[in-house]
């Protein structure tokens, strides 16, 4: 592993311990890209009859799918598409910005398929949807532009195309 | 991200842990935690609390009426207990 890979996960477990430093360096930084509130869909239908997509930035794919890239300073605006039925052994993460220690134990803490199907079988849902999608959260850069203006409108096409009622977003 | 796919017609909620992001990039429903990083459901192997985090999330789409929407559980970081433990 090359030093600015490892230097990328030992900050990410610092930061993992102490969420006030993240909340800092959050301060320093600009996320929106204005101050207006956003469009608004409205739930039309009751939970229990919604199907439920999870968006997850923790950089959740399959073993089959091609990895994130970490060699890219700038990060990886693209996503991966992962079914329902999909084995839970061949979802891995690949993420060097974060600490997935607890979610490698558990993909739950960060895609927690495992918790829809539960609440499907207890009547709260209709089920997961079809298709959920996984994001490497690190985009920097011009690959901002690249994430605003092509993935994210294909992505959410992708959900509105797959049957997804409505969606949960899981930063890591 | 978020507004994309609200854009889209599909209505959003998300879980977060960063509070100065959310505030800045108003997602249309967002429960906010203030637990460490990687950790938006909680622990690994606490399908309660990863429960209660869902439940509280998707009930925000049942209750929020207007976007910006920010629910603060509030539950201390390993120090609650949820129903079912």
């Amino acid at each position: 592993m090359d030093l600015r890979r490892a230097k990328n996960r030992l900050l990410s477990r610092v930061l993992a311990r102490f969420p006030s430093l993240v909340d800092r360096w959050a301060r320093g930084r600009s996320f929106a890209r204005d101050g207006e509130a956003g469009p608004w869909a409205p739930l039309t239908k009751p939970l229990a009859a919604c199907r439920v997509a999870l968006v997850t930035t923790g950089g959740v794919h399959l073993r089959s799918q091609p990895p994130f890239d970490m060699a890219n300073p700038d990060g990886d605006p693209t996503f991966r598409e992962i079914p329902s039925g999909a084995p839970r052994g061949e979802l891995v993460i690949t993420h060097d910005y974060y600490d997935h220690r607890d979610a490698g134990l558990d993909l739950n803490v960060v895609f927690p398929l495992d918790r829809l199907e539960e609440l499907a079988r207890k009547g709260r849902i209709m089920g997961p949807a079809p298709l959920h999608l996984g994001f490497m959260g690190h985009v920097d850069g011009p690959l901002v532009e690249r994430l605003v203006r092509e993935t994210a409108p294909a992505a959410a096409r992708r959900l509105a195309g797959t049957g997804a009622d409505v969606a949960l977003l899981t930063p890591a | 991200m978020q507004r994309a796919v609200e854009a889209a017609g599909i209505p959003t909620v998300s879980v977060s842990i960063v509070k100065e992001i959310t505030l800045q990039v108003r997602p249309p429903r967002a429960v906010f935690l203030h637990w460490p990083l990687g950790h938006p459901l909680g622990e690994p192997g606490r399908p309660a609390q990863q429960r209660q985090v869902l439940l509280d999330a998707l009930g925000l789409l049942e209750t929020a009426t207007a976007p910006g929407t920010l629910l603060e559980p509030g539950y201390p970081w390993k120090r609650h207990r949820y129903e079912g433990e």
